[in-house]
């Protein structure tokens, strides 16, 4: 299994890589971004780990430019800042998962093994309407060039449902499937609320409301 | 380029104000007092004017039109200061003589009333009269009067008298900016203390600012004198911080170099081990530390936005725990701000969301809502949940519940430091599905 390490620390990358290979990974070891970005491109990893503070920039900026040219192999981070925000940042930027320095080498390896074992069998999967585009392992849904708006798990599967077919009256019954709630009797109030808020993401005139039937999606729009 | 740079301090904004504005008025009060003086004295003039026709038609009448019989001279001298002249067919009487050029040809217009002639040109008699014409007649005969005064005369005393009240004017214009300046500078001394103060604050000859401020300025010191308090205590908070930080973290440095150093001893796995330990005790103070500096805790102008930042957390959750769903429940305002500081609050959030995600099974769910200022932020999960006599001993510093589970065990421990930062109430319960239910009170 390929893996890419990119860390500045020699000592550190030398010792990683050591270990890596131990656990049947075979290491490519790079200290810079600018080399990291032509490796990542040309070469076809498994998994890439990659540190975000680099000698010659930041690794996020990197991994972005990974992913806008489909480059789709996980990647696990290692930050040395444990902050939320950060961690948020390097999901968004296009990571499976971070790792906080220190950090013990058992650790990272089972993560690498599970982030492998997700990406298994994963193509580049997204549900199209219109102007608008699900990413299904991403969780996203993107306008045309605009940003992309994450999306909580219901937030999701709602649209999921309504895009999949659109045009097409979907009942609150139906929807009412995609909810996965801690409440025992959901109620329709808890779907018009998610309605709202999706709407909010996509338009008011996309989700439209057919009384008494149900909701569909407007492609058209 | 602009014509009117504005004035920085208070005593000159005041100067640049009152003082055009007290000159303009002045001026104004000036034209008028001209205006009103000039009418009231043609006015007067008119009258004076008008009753001495009358006297002298009186006189005319009681004399049967004999103009002759009139008594001239002394009398008409003493009685009359005005220029006059009476006409009649066999006689003109005009005094003096010399305004006969002036008078002559208002005896000839026919037109009775208020008459004003300009510049006549005449050496000896003024150029600017101002005269009232009377006809009548007394039998037979036709008489016309006219009374007529040198507006000259007149306009020079006018002219006069407004020069004194200009002068009067200036200098009371100077008045009023003494005045002015002597009002302002008074009630401008308390802040010349305040300045002081800061100075000497500056200077560090005080601590803190004591003087009396006047009202106005009073929770400007306030609010001064608790940054400086909230400073000293930050100050002295992270220096007790780095000194207990050195302290922990010397110890165990010595004891590595120690290790590494001494070449006669061979590095087997007991002391690789007592190394790690070592560094791993490194690493959790400094952690420790590092969060603890971290936490803002309430401070003024901080607001976070809750509903992105759970969102945003929500949804990296999902994509670190893919098989579990992240829900958030909440009536809240898409814009709706707390008062907590962002930081703080995602890391009660993201502790609280982590936990809840390592322990479920299907779903996490968050909850956040508002009421009269309590903010609240429930975290309920749907996983094994924690025994009721185990809930007293969550939160605590270094405790993990399961040690299968990955983690430090710091979590709970961080999310309960943040929450009494804020005087607030962390709960623990059983979720409606046998889980852990979090409920967080700021």
């Amino acid at each position: 299994m390929r893996l890419l390490l990119v860390e500045d620390d020699r000592l550190l990358a030398d010792g990683l890589s050591g270990q890596l290979e131990k656990a049947g990974f075979s290491v490519d070891t790079t200290y810079t971004a600018r080399e990291a970005l032509i490796l990542g491109e040309q070469e076809d990893y498994r998994v890439a780990v990659l540190d975000l503070g680099l000698p010659d920039g930041n690794g996020l900026d990197v991994l972005r430019k990974w992913r806008m040219n489909r480059v789709s192999c996980p990647v696990l981070i290692l930050t040395a800042r444990g902050d939320w925000q950060d961690k948020v940042n390097g999901l968004k930027a296009g990571a499976d998962d971070y790792l906080a320095k220190p950090f013990q080498t058992e650790e990272l390896i089972a993560r690498l093994n599970a982030i492998v074992r997700r990406s298994e069998g994963r193509v580049h999967s997204t549900v199209k309407a219109g102007r608008f585009e699900l990413d299904e392992n991403r969780q996203s849904l993107k306008l045309d060039d605009g940003p992309e708006h994450t999306l909580t798990g219901t937030e999701f599967r709602l649209l999921r449902c309504l895009m999949s077919r659109p045009g097409h009256v979907f009942s609150k019954e139906q929807l009412m499937e995609q909810l996965y709630n801690l409440n025992e009797s959901p109620s329709d109030n808890v779907i018009e609320a998610y309605i709202r808020r999706l709407r909010k993401l996509v338009g008011t005139d996309t989700i439209s409301t057919r009384r008494g039937q149900g909701y569909l999606f407007n492609d058209g729009v | 380029m602009t014509v009117f740079r504005k004035p920085a301090s208070v005593k000159g904004a005041l100067l640049a104000l009152l003082l055009p504005a007290g000159i303009g008025l002045m001026a104004l009060a000036w034209l008028v007092h001209g205006l009103l003086l000039d009418r009231m004295a043609r006015e007067f003039v008119e009258s004076r004017l008008q009753d001495e026709v009358a006297f002298l038609e009186h006189q005319i009448r009681d004399s049967d039109g004999k103009l002759d019989t009139l008594q001239t001279g002394d009398y008409f001298q003493d009685v009359f200061h005005h220029a006059f002249a009476i006409y009649s067919p066999s006689r003109t009487i005009i005094s003096p003589e010399s305004w006969e050029p002036l008078l002559m040809p208002l005896v000839e217009t026919g037109r009775d009333g208020t008459l004003r002639v300009h510049g006549s040109g005449t050496a000896d008699a003024p150029s600017d009269i101002l005269a009232y014409r009377q006809s009548f007649r007394v039998g037979d005969t036709p008489i016309v009067v006219i009374v007529s005064e040198d507006l000259g005369a007149l306009k020079r005393s006018q002219a006069e008298l407004h020069a004194w009240t200009a002068i009067v004017s200036v200098l009371l214009i100077l008045l009023l900016v003494a005045v002015i300046w002597f009002g302002i500078t008074l009630s401008m001394r308390p802040v010349a203390t305040l300045k002081g103060a800061l100075k000497r604050l500056q200077d560090g000859e005080i601590s803190r600012i004591d003087v009396q401020a006047p009202e106005e300025f009073r929770p400007l010191v306030q609010q001064l004198n608790q940054l400086l308090d909230s400073l000293d205590q930050r100050l002295e908070r992270s220096r007790d911080a780095l000194a207990n930080l050195s302290h922990s973290v010397k110890t165990p440095i010595a004891a590595v170099r120690q290790i590494l150093e001494d070449e006669s001893r061979p590095l087997d796995n007991d002391l690789r081990h007592q190394m790690a330990v070592r560094l791993d005790d490194i690493d959790k103070q400094l952690e420790s530390e590092m969060r603890r500096s971290q936490f803002a805790g309430p401070q003024v102008g901080k607001s976070a936005y809750p509903l992105k930042q759970a969102r945003d957390l929500l949804w990296m959750l999902g994509r670190l725990y893919p098989d579990k769903s992240f829900e958030l429940s909440t009536s809240l305002p898409e814009e709706s701000r707390w008062p907590v500081e962002e930081h703080d609050l995602n890391e009660i959030l993201g502790n609280l969301l982590d936990n809840a995600g390592k322990w479920s099974t299907k779903c996490v769910e968050l909850t956040l809502k508002q009421d009269d200022g309590v903010i609240e932020v429930v975290v309920t999960d749907d996983g094994p949940g924690v025994e009721e006599s185990e809930m007293v001993n969550l939160g605590q510093r270094g405790l993990r519940l399961d040690q299968q589970m990955p983690g430090h065990g710091l979590g709970l421990a961080i999310v309960e430091d943040i929450v009494t930062r804020y005087s607030g109430k962390t709960r623990f319960s059983a979720g409606p599905n046998g889980g852990l239910q979090i409920v967080v009170r700021l």
